[in-house]
C-alpha cells in the first residue's frame, strides 16, 4: 500500500522538517512505499531504511534541493518531472531516477547507487563522485548534456552522459569539464571541448565499455521512459571517453620545448649572426686548445737565475752544477771560460761576488758556494788555430783588456796586446793587495794567455803616433787603459800627499816605501782597504781611512782591515793637509806620517785624438762601447767598477767586434731576473753545513733559476698528459712542449716546476671568428 | 729560512671568500684552475717537513716529502669571489669558497685611489618591505573565493597612455558615438616586463635565451610578456622579424645603437612594443650606465658604434634640462619616430621627486607619456660604483604607493600606468611582489637581475661573485668572451625562465583566487596587511600582529 503524503493544503504547507517526520512516522507503522506531494522540500529520500530490509519506494513530485540525499541501498526514488540542486547528494546506494531536468551539482559526490537523469543537468554535476571499492561504483547517466565544470575533481565511479538533443551546445559537458579529476570515467556522446587536458585525456571506447553501455542502457532508457531511442544512442562510433590521465602521465616533467621552437620558428641562425655567428655548441668548464682561460710555456733560460743576472759577467753557474750534477766535471769547470779568464783570482777571491747576494738557496739554508767553485778551477782551457782575417788590437793589458783578447782569439781572430808595463794584469796584478789575493792563484790566470797565440807588445808606452798607426794596421782597437790619473782635490797642502795608484805597486813589487808609524788613508773604498794593508805591510803602527761617507769597501776587507787594527772614520771632511797630518773641517787634526789618497783615478786620455765625450773624466760609450768606426773602450776608461765589471766589458767587446766583422749587428741582451715565487723551492730540503762538501761536490743545492734541470716532474705531474719531453738532434739538448689540444691550463706545470721554467699566460678573449672551421 | 710575512702583507684572510681545500680528497685534475675565470686559483707545492723518532730510543729521522695543492690567490686582483665553479666541476668534492665575515676587502681593494666597482644589487638594502606585508584579505563567507584553477582571470596590464572618460576624444554624431581626435597608442600586457639589460652588459646569448623565451612565452603560452631591450641597441636579425612585436626598445642618454635602430625602420615588419625612456636607475640613481672595456667586444664596438674603452652614459641626458622639456622633446620625438603608434614610457630611479615628476606627467595634455617606470635602490646593475650600488637610492615600495595616491587625489590613477622596479624576485618571490605591488597601486612590474639568475647566474645580494663588470663571467652571461660565452646553453637557460614565468602566472591565480579577484588588482590595498605598523601607517593598508 502507497502512503501518500502530501506537503501543501490550501495556504498551508509542511515545513521540510514535518514533512520529513511525516515519512518517518509511517516508516515507525511499516510503511514503504510513499508518493509524496511536495513543495520544494530538502532532502527527501535519505538517508532512510526499513527494520527488515525491505525496499523503500519514493515517487515525489516537486522535491526541493537534495532529493535522495544520502540516499541508502534498497531506496528507489523517481521524481516526476525535475528536480533542484544537488539531486543524489551523497547518494549511498539508491536508485534515483530524475524524469525530467536535475539542477546544479547533480550527483555531486555520489559514491554508490544510480541516478539516471532524463532531461539536462546543471553546472558542475558529477563533481567530485567518489568510489568506494568494497561496493559498486556509482552510476551517474543523463540523457541530454551538463552544464559546465561537469565532473570537476572526478574521484571514481561512472558518468555517462547522453547527448541526445544536445546539438545546439559546443560541448555536452559544458565548459572546462573534468579539471582535477583524478578518478572513474565519462562516457560521453557527442560533441565534447574544453576538457582539462591538464587532468584528463579523451579516448575511444572499447569493447568492455561498449558491453557496460549496452548493458546500462536499456535500464536507465526505461527509468526515463525513453526505450524508443535506444537504437540512436547505440550508435557506439558516436560516444567516446574521458578518463583521468595516471599519476605518472600527470607528474612527468613538463619543460617548455624551447629548443624546437628556436630551432623551426625563431629567426634563423640567431639574431646576433650577423655580427656573432655562434653555432651554439655547448662547453664545459675545463677546456683544451683556444678555450683555454690560460696558456703554459716552456721558458727555458728566458729569465737569468739572480747569481747569473747580478754577475757583471753574466756567467751561469746553473749550468754548471747540471754539469756537475750529471758528472761532467771537466765541462762544467771549463765552462767558466766561456766567460771568464780569471775564475781563481777574481771568482775565488777579489770579487766580492754579487752572484751569491741573491742566491734562492738562501730561502733554504745558504748561498752555493759559487766563489768556491772559482777557486776550484784546476782545468786550462786552449783555442784552435787564429782562422779569421781580421786583426785585433787591445791597448792595456788589465783585465778588461786581457778578457776582450781572449775571447777574439777564442772566436779565432789574431790579436796583439799593447802595455807600457812590462807585466800583465794591470792593477789586478800591480794595486791589489796581496793580503786579499794569493800569488799562486794569480799566475795561474795569468799564465791562461801564455800558450793562446795573443802577440804580446809589452814595456812601451803607446803614443798618439802609435795609436793612430794601430788603428790603421788593425781592423779593431780595444782600448782598455784603464784609471791611472789620480783625482786630487784642491785642498791646501795637497803636494803632501801620496797617491795610492803609486803607492800600491811598490808594495806588490815588495819594494820598500816608508811610511813612518802613522798613516791616514783619505778614502775608505776597496782601494782604501788595500791601501791600509799595504801601510800596515810597510811598517805603519796605526793607520786611520776617513771618508765623506759610508765607506764602499767590502764588509770582508773592512772586517779584515780592523783586524789589523784600522780605524775608520766618518764622515768627515779634509780641510787641508799639513806636515802634521791631516786637518779636519771642524779643525781636529789626525796626526799622520803619511796621508795617502785613495778616491779613485780618471783615465789618462791625452793620447786619444779622436772626437769623444766625457763625463767627469770618463769616456762616454754608449752599449756597443764604440768611440769611433773601429775603435771602442771598456773597463775603467768608461767608469770606475768591479774587477768583474771590467771582465764584463772585454767579453761584450768582443762579442761586439766579433758581431760587426761577421756583418751583423750585436744585440746586447737585457737580462730579466727569475721571479723567485716561480720557483718550487719546497722540493729542497735544507742541509747543514757539515753535510757540504766543497763547492764541486755540493751539486744538489743548486736549485737551477731559470734554467731546466730535466727532473721530469711537470711531464709526471701533468693531469692530461699534455707534456712531453723532446730530444733535440745535439744529444744534450732537449726541450719540453706542452700539447694545446690537450692542456686544460691548469697551470700544474708552472706550479710544480723548481726551476721556474713553466710560466702561464692568460690567453686573450675569444671571438667566434677565432674558431677555424674545421 | 722562509720568506717571512709581514702584518700588511695581504693574506687569505683579510679577503671575502677563503677557499676550503681537502688535499687528501684531490687528485690534482687541475680542473678547478682551469675553469676559474678571475684566477684566484693556483697550484703550488707544499713541503711536509718534519723528524720523527720511531724506535724505543731517540733514533731521528727526517721525513721530507712535497707534493702539489691548491691554494687560492692572496691578491686583490686575483681574489675568490666565491661563484662556486671550483666546486661545481671539483670531481671529488674538495674544494669550495666560503665567505669570509672578517674580510677586510672594502678597506683594502682601493690601489692608486680606485673606488670599488662591481655589478648586482646591493648588498646592504636587502631587508624587504614586501616581506612584512601578506595578501591579507581572503574571502571567503562573505564573498567567495575564487577558484584558481578553474576560473579564467585576466592578467594583464596596460603599457601606454590611457584616457579617462573626460579626455577621450569622443562625440555623437547621428546618435552615435564617433572617435573625433588622436587615440593615444597603448597596449595590454602581462604585468611583469622582462629587461633593461643591455647587449653588452649581457653576452649575445644570455639576451637572446631572454628573447627567446619572450616569444615562446606569447607564441606557445599566450602570456603577452615584453622584453626590454636596454640601452646597447638592437640586433637588426630581430628587428626584421615579427618578433620585433615583443620587445620595447630602450633610449638612455648614451643613445647606443639607434643608428642602427632607426637604420632599420624600413626592414621593420612589426612596430616595436614600446619605447622607454630611461632616465635613471635604482641600482645607481645620478649615476651614468657603465660598460667596462673588457666587454667591449668588437660586434659591441659594432652595434654601438664605439672604440673599445669603458663606456659611460652619461649621468643626464644632454638635451633635456626640465621635466617640460623632457616631455616636449624626447617623448614627443620618440612617439613621432613611429608615428605616435608605439606607446612611449620613461623610466626613473626611485627619489623624493619621483611623486612630484609623475603628477606633472599625468597633467600632460598632449598625452604622450604611456607609462611611469620606477626603479627602486633593490634594483641590479651590470656595472656601478659600489658606494652607489649600496648607499644611494629610495626603496621603490612607498615610492609607487605614493605616486599612485597622489594619482588617485587628482582622480587620475591608471592614466599614465604605474611599473615599479628594483629588486622585485629577489627572494625568488616573483609572483607575490609583483602581486604586492599591484595592490599597492602598480599596474605592472618589471625585472632584471632575476632574469640572469634564471638563465644560469649565480650572483646574489651576500656579496657573491657580482662581477658582471669585470667580463669574467663564469655562467657566460655578463661576458663577451666566446671561451665563456660557450659556456651558457641557451635553450635550457630560455626554459628555466619559461617554465618559471608560467609558474609565476599560476601563482597569480593562487593569489587572485583567495581575493576573489578576476583582473589584476591595481590599487586593492585592502587586500593587503602588515605586520609591521610602520610600514602599514606609511602605506596606509591595516596592521595585524
Amino acid at each position: 500500500m502507497v502512503t501518500t503524503i502530501k506537503s501543501l493544503e490550501g495556504h498551508s504547507r509542511l515545513s521540510t522538517q514535518e514533512l520529513l517526520s511525516a515519512i518517518y512516522s509511517a516508516m515507525e507503522a511499516g510503511e514503504t512505499e510513499f508518493e509524496v506531494f511536495a513543495c520544494g522540500q530538502h532532502d527527501i529520500g535519505g538517508p532512510l531504511w526499513s527494520k527488515d530490509g525491505k525496499t523503500l519506494k519514493f515517487k515525489i513530485h516537486d522535491p526541493g534541493q537534495r532529493v535522495g540525499s544520502m540516499c541508502m541501498e534498497n531506496t528507489e526514488i523517481i521524481i516526476e518531472g525535475s528536480a533542484p540542486a544537488d539531486v543524489g547528494w551523497l547518494n549511498a546506494g539508491g536508485i534515483i531516477v530524475v524524469k525530467g531536468d536535475g539542477g546544479d551539482t547533480t550527483a555531486h559526490c555520489a559514491a554508490a547507487g544510480k541516478i539516471y537523469v532524463g532531461g539536462r543537468v546543471g553546472t558542475r554535476s558529477g563533481s567530485l563522485m567518489k568510489h568506494d571499492p568494497k561496493y559498486e561504483p556509482p552510476e551517474f547517466w543523463v540523457l541530454k548534456n551538463a552544464g559546465s565544470f561537469s565532473f570537476e575533481f572526478l574521484g571514481g565511479g561512472i558518468g555517462v552522459v547522453c547527448g541526445y538533443d544536445s546539438e545546439e551546445f559546443e560541448s555536452v559537458l559544458g565548459d572546462r569539464a573534468c579539471v582535477g579529476m583524478v578518478g572513474g570515467i565519462v562516457y560521453v556522446r557527442g560533441q565534447v571541448k574544453g576538457v582539462s587536458t591538464y587532468d584528463v585525456k579523451v579516448q575511444k571506447l572499447d569493447e568492455n565499455d561498449i558491453a557496460f553501455l549496452k548493458k546500462g542502457m536499456p535500464d536507465f532508457l526505461k527509468s526515463i521512459d525513453r526505450e524508443k531511442i535506444a537504437t540512436t544512442l547505440s550508435n557506439w562510433s558516436d560516444w567516446q571517453k574521458i578518463v583521468p590521465l595516471s599519476y605518472e602521465e600527470t607528474h612527468k616533467q613538463k619543460m617548455a620545448s624551447v629548443k624546437k621552437f628556436r630551432e623551426e620558428e625563431w629567426v634563423k641562425e640567431g639574431i646576433f649572426s650577423d655580427v656573432f655567428p655562434d653555432k651554439l655548441q655547448v662547453i664545459g668548464l675545463a677546456n683544451t686548445g683556444i678555450n683555454r682561460l690560460r696558456y703554459p710555456d716552456w721558458e727555458n733560460k728566458k729569465a737569468c737565475a739572480p747569481c747569473e743576472y747580478l754577475c757583471p759577467i753574466s756567467i751561469p753557474t746553473q749550468e754548471r752544477y747540471n754539469l756537475l750534477r750529471e758528472g761532467k766535471t771537466m765541462e762544467a769547470l771549463s765552462l767558466i771560460y766561456e766567460y771568464n779568464p780569471f775564475p781563481r783570482t777574481v771568482c775565488g777571491q777579489v770579487c766580492p761576488n754579487l752572484c751569491m747576494y741573491d742566491c734562492s738557496r738562501k730561502s733554504v739554508d745558504q748561498a752555493v758556494d759559487i766563489q768556491g767553485l772559482g777557486s776550484a778551477t784546476d782545468v786550462n782551457t786552449s783555442f784552435s788555430a787564429i782562422n779569421q782575417k781580421q786583426k785585433v788590437a787591445v791597448i792595456g793589458a788589465g783585465v778588461a783588456g786581457l778578457t776582450a783578447a781572449w775571447h777574439l782569439r777564442k772566436f779565432g781572430y789574431a790579436v796583439t796586446v799593447f802595455d807600457q808595463d812590462t807585466q800583465i794584469g794591470g792593477k789586478l796584478a800591480s794595486n791589489v793587495s796581496r793580503e786579499r789575493l794569493s800569488t799562486e792563484s794569480l799566475i795561474k790566470d795569468l799564465d791562461n794567455f801564455k800558450n793562446i797565440d795573443i802577440n804580446f807588445n809589452l814595456g812601451k808606452e803607446v803614443t798618439t803616433a802609435d795609436y793612430e798607426k794601430i788603428k790603421k794596421d788593425f781592423d779593431a782597437v780595444v782600448l782598455a787603459t784603464g784609471a791611472y790619473g789620480p783625482k786630487i782635490p784642491p785642498w791646501p797642502g795637497k803636494e803632501k800627499l801620496v797617491m795610492s795608484i803609486d803607492f800600491l805597486p811598490k808594495v806588490n813589487k815588495g819594494q820598500k816605501v816608508n811610511v813612518g808609524n802613522k798613516v791616514v788613508v783619505i778614502g775608505a773604498g776597496n782601494t782604501g782597504m788595500d791601501v791600509i794593508f799595504g801601510a800596515y805591510k810597510s811598517g805603519a803602527k796605526e793607520v786611520i781611512a776617513i771618508d765623506v761617507q759610508k765607506p764602499n769597501a767590502f764588509q770582508k776587507e773592512i772586517d779584515h782591515a780592523e783586524s789589523l787594527g784600522a780605524k775608520i772614520m766618518w764622515p768627515v771632511f779634509t780641510k787641508e793637509i799639513t806636515d802634521k797630518g791631516v786637518v779636519l773641517s771642524d779643525g781636529q787634526l789626525i796626526e799622520a806620517d803619511t796621508v795617502i789618497l785613495a778616491i779613485g783615478e780618471v783615465p789618462l786620455l791625452s793620447y786619444i785624438k779622436d772626437f769623444y765625450e766625457t763625463d767627469r773624466g770618463y769616456v762616454k760609450v754608449d752599449k756597443d762601447f764604440k768611440l769611433s768606426d773601429n775603435v771602442y773602450t771598456i773597463g775603467d776608461m768608461t767608469k770606475l767598477g768591479l774587477l768583474a765589471d771590467a771582465i764584463g766589458h772585454g767579453r761584450e767587446v768582443a762579442l761586439v767586434i766579433n758581431a760587426s766583422f761577421k756583418g751583423h749587428k750585436y744585440e746586447v741582451k737585457t737580462k730579466k731576473v727569475i721571479d723567485k715565487n716561480s720557483l718550487a723551492l719546497a722540493y729542497f730540503d735544507s742541509i747543514s753545513q757539515e753535510n757540504i762538501e766543497g763547492a764541486c761536490k755540493d751539486v744538489d743545492r743548486c736549485i737551477s733559476c731559470g734554467t731546466c734541470r730535466d727532473c721530469r716532474l711537470c711531464k709526471d705531474s701533468c693531469p692530461e698528459k699534455a707534456i712531453a719531453r723532446v730530444q733535440l738532434a745535439a744529444d744534450t739538448k732537449f726541450e719540453y712542449k706542452s700539447d694545446p689540444e690537450k692542456c686544460i691550463g691548469c697551470s700544474i706545470c708552472a706550479a710544480v716546476c723548481p726551476c721556474g721554467i713553466w710560466n702561464m699566460s692568460v690567453q686573450k678573449a675569444l671571438m667566434p671568428a677565432d674558431i677555424k672551421t674545421s | 729560512m722562509e720568506t717571512t710575512v709581514k702584518i700588511n702583507d695581504l693574506t687569505e684572510n683579510d679577503l671575502n671568500w677563503e677557499i676550503t681545500y681537502d688535499s687528501q680528497r684531490c687528485t690534482r685534475c687541475g680542473r678547478c684552475i682551469s675553469t676559474c675565470t678571475f684566477y684566484a686559483l693556483e697550484m703550488k707545492v707544499e713541503k711536509r717537513a718534519y723528524t720523527v723518532s720511531e724506535g724505543p730510543v731517540p733514533t731521528p729521522k727526517r721525513v721530507f716529502s712535497t707534493l702539489p695543492i691548491v691554494q687560492q690567490k692572496s691578491s686583490l686582483k686575483n681574489m675568490c669571489v666565491g661563484c662556486g665553479m671550483c666546486e661545481k666541476v671539483c670531481p671529488n668534492h674538495a674544494i669550495r669558497p666560503v665567505r669570509n665575515k672578517d674580510t677586510r676587502e672594502k678597506l683594502l681593494n682601493h690601489a692608486g685611489g680606485n673606488t670599488i666597482k662591481r655589478g648586482g644589487r646591493t648588498n646592504l638594502s636587502v631587508e624587504r618591505t614586501l616581506d612584512s606585508i601578506k595578501v591579507g584579505r581572503i574571502s571567503q563567507m562573505t564573498d567567495p573565493s575564487l577558484d584558481a584553477i578553474r576560473h579564467t582571470f585576466d592578467i594583464q596590464s596596460p603599457f601606454g597612455r590611457i584616457l579617462g572618460p573626460d579626455e577621450l576624444p569622443i562625440k555623437v554624431e547621428d546618435d552615435e558615438l564617433k572617435i573625433s581626435g588622436q587615440m593615444p597608442p597603448a597596449s595590454w600586457i602581462y604585468p611583469i616586463i622582462f629587461g633593461d639589460m643591455s647587449i653588452g652588459a649581457l653576452s649575445t646569448r644570455a639576451w637572446e635565451a631572454i628573447c627567446i623565451a619572450t616569444a615562446v612565452l606569447n607564441e606557445k603560452y599566450n602570456i603577452p610578456i615584453r622584453m626590454c631591450s636596454g640601452e646597447g641597441g638592437m640586433p637588426i636579425k630581430l628587428m626584421q622579424s615579427k618578433y620585433l612585436k615583443y620587445v620595447i626598445l630602450q633610449i638612455a642618454s648614451g643613445h647606443f645603437g639607434w643608428n642602427r635602430i632607426i637604420k632599420s625602420m624600413p626592414d621593420m615588419i612589426e612596430d616595436p612594443a614600446g619605447i622607454l625612456i630611461k632616465i635613471g636607475q635604482g641600482a645607481k640613481p645620478g649615476d651614468g650606465g657603465l660598460l667596462m672595456a673588457a666587454k667591449v667586444a668588437k660586434h659591441i664596438q659594432e652595434i654601438r658604434g664605439v672604440p673599445k674603452s669603458d663606456l659611460l652614459s652619461p649621468p643626464n641626458h644632454q638635451g633635456l634640462y626640465s621635466i617640460e622639456e623632457s616631455v616636449q622633446k624626447m617623448f614627443l620625438s620618440m612617439n613621432a619616430a613611429f608615428k605616435f603608434k608605439v606607446p612611449v614610457a620613461i623610466k626613473v630611479a626611485a627619489s623624493s621627486s619621483s611623486v612630484s615628476v609623475y603628477n606633472n606627467l599625468l597633467r600632460d595634455p598632449y598625452h604622450i607619456v604611456g607609462g611611469f617606470f620606477m626603479d627602486g635602490i633593490q634594483g641590479g646593475t651590470g656595472a656601478a660604483n659600489e658606494v652607489s650600488l649600496d648607499h644611494t637610492g629610495h626603496p621603490v615600495v612607498s615610492k609607487v604607493r605614493d605616486a599612485y595616491l597622489a594619482a588617485v587625489k587628482q582622480g587620475k590613477q591608471g592614466r599614465i600606468p604605474l611599473w615599479s622596479g628594483g629588486g622585485m624576485g629577489m627572494t625568488g618571490d616573483l609572483a607575490a611582489d609583483a602581486f604586492k605591488m599591484i595592490c599597492l597601486g602598480a599596474n605592472g612590474v618589471f625585472v632584471g637581475k632575476i632574469l640572469i639568475q634564471l638563465l644560469g647566474c649565480i650572483g646574489n645580494d651576500a656579496g657573491r661573485c657580482n662581477q658582471c663588470n669585470t667580463g669574467l663571467c663564469p655562467t657566460g652571461i655578463c661576458t663577451q668572451d666566446y671561451r665563456l660565452v660557450q659556456r651558457l646553453d641557451v635553450d635550457k637557460a630560455a626554459e628555466t625562465l619559461v617554465n618559471y614565468m608560467l609558474s609565476v602566472d599560476n601563482e597569480f591565480r593562487k593569489l587572485l583566487a583567495p581575493i576573489g579577484n578576476s583582473t589584476l588588482p591595481v590599487g586593492r590595498s585592502d587586500a593587503l596587511v602588515s605586520v609591521d605598523e610602520a610600514i602599514a601607517n606609511k602605506l596606509q593598508i591595516p596592521y595585524v600582529c
